[in-house]
């Protein structure tokens, strides 16, 4: 495997990672519900 | 997800990307070149100065997995020890050995090919059997699908050399336990065959209860068995129509 990929995949993969693990942490809580709402 | 933070996610993705090829331009080609130093000393010191070791794969990309070359008046022990030595430099992946310049698989390759092979087959036959109807040389049918197994991992070694050879337990007249293994044997053989793998490399023996288990009782049931080893062949020598690339 050139070095290239290798590099790529893993920081890719942390990438992905991070971008699940913030989404299971903050995505997913409730929007505060407006006032009026 | 909406779009915008979709867009942000997609960028976010090409930085990574742009920011691993800039690692891989950069300090990416100066960690290469210091495990080519590295490997070169480690060759040195081994002994192996005709061994050349390259970093670069197929396609000319640098990569952690070196390709070495040359080095054929070695022997098979430095051989392995140079190889072994550069594998275990930090940060270094798997060594593999370019194709003799002839195109001639090496006689070593051939053995470890062959040895592949076997070990292949007794994991196969580690905890199942080839089962035969008491008494006689017929293969159960219940063990139509090991031998499927067994086919497709000597298929690698087709061309080789390959003894399978009956045993049996110590009860019984040693006669009839004789003609009984060399007829299973036989069968294993035949079965084989039918099921692609060349007669020609196949050779099929009988030796009875002789050649026991070691630290099993000899009248014990479990002596009965089929064993298979793979013997490397004489090397034959390629035709240029075999040789890939070659006139």
């Amino acid at each position: 495997m050139p070095f290239w990929l290798e590099i790529e995949v893993l920081l890719l993969l942390t990438y992905a990672t991070g971008v699940a693990l913030g989404w299971l942490l903050w995505g997913r809580a409730p929007r505060k519900p407006h006032i009026g709402e | 997800m909406s779009r915008p933070s979709l867009a942000l996610l997609l960028a976010g993705a090409s930085a990574v990307l742009l920011i691993g090829l800039a690692d891989t331009q950069g300090p990416g080609a100066a960690m290469i070149a210091r495990l080519q130093a590295a490997a070169r000393a480690s060759l040195d010191h081994d002994g192996a100065q005709s061994i050349s070791v390259r970093f670069t794969d197929d396609h000319g990309w640098p990569t952690r997995h070196p390709t070495l070359a040359g080095g054929e008046r070695l022997d098979d022990a430095t051989r392995a020890q140079a190889a072994a030595d550069v594998a275990a430099l930090p940060g270094v992946g798997g060594v593999r050995w370019a194709p003799r310049a002839s195109g001639h698989q090496s006689a070593a390759s051939t053995s470890a090919a062959a040895l592949g092979c076997q070990h292949s087959v007794e994991g196969i036959l580690r905890t199942r059997s080839i089962r035969f109807t008491e008494g006689s040389a017929a293969i159960d049918p219940a063990s139509g699908e090991l031998l499927n197994e067994v086919a497709t991992a000597l298929r690698p070694c087709v061309g080789s050399i390959i003894a399978i050879t009956g045993h049996t337990n110590a009860q019984g007249d040693e006669a009839i336990n004789l003609a009984l293994s060399a007829e299973r044997a036989v069968a294993v053989r035949d079965a084989l065959a039918s099921r692609g793998i060349d007669m020609a490399g196949l050779r099929a023996k009988g030796v009875g209860s002789e050649r026991g288990v070691s630290g099993l009782d000899p009248a014990d049931p479990a002596n009965r068995r089929i064993e298979f080893s793979v013997l490397a062949p004489a090397s034959l020598e390629p035709t240029p129509v075999d040789t890939p690339g070659a006139g």
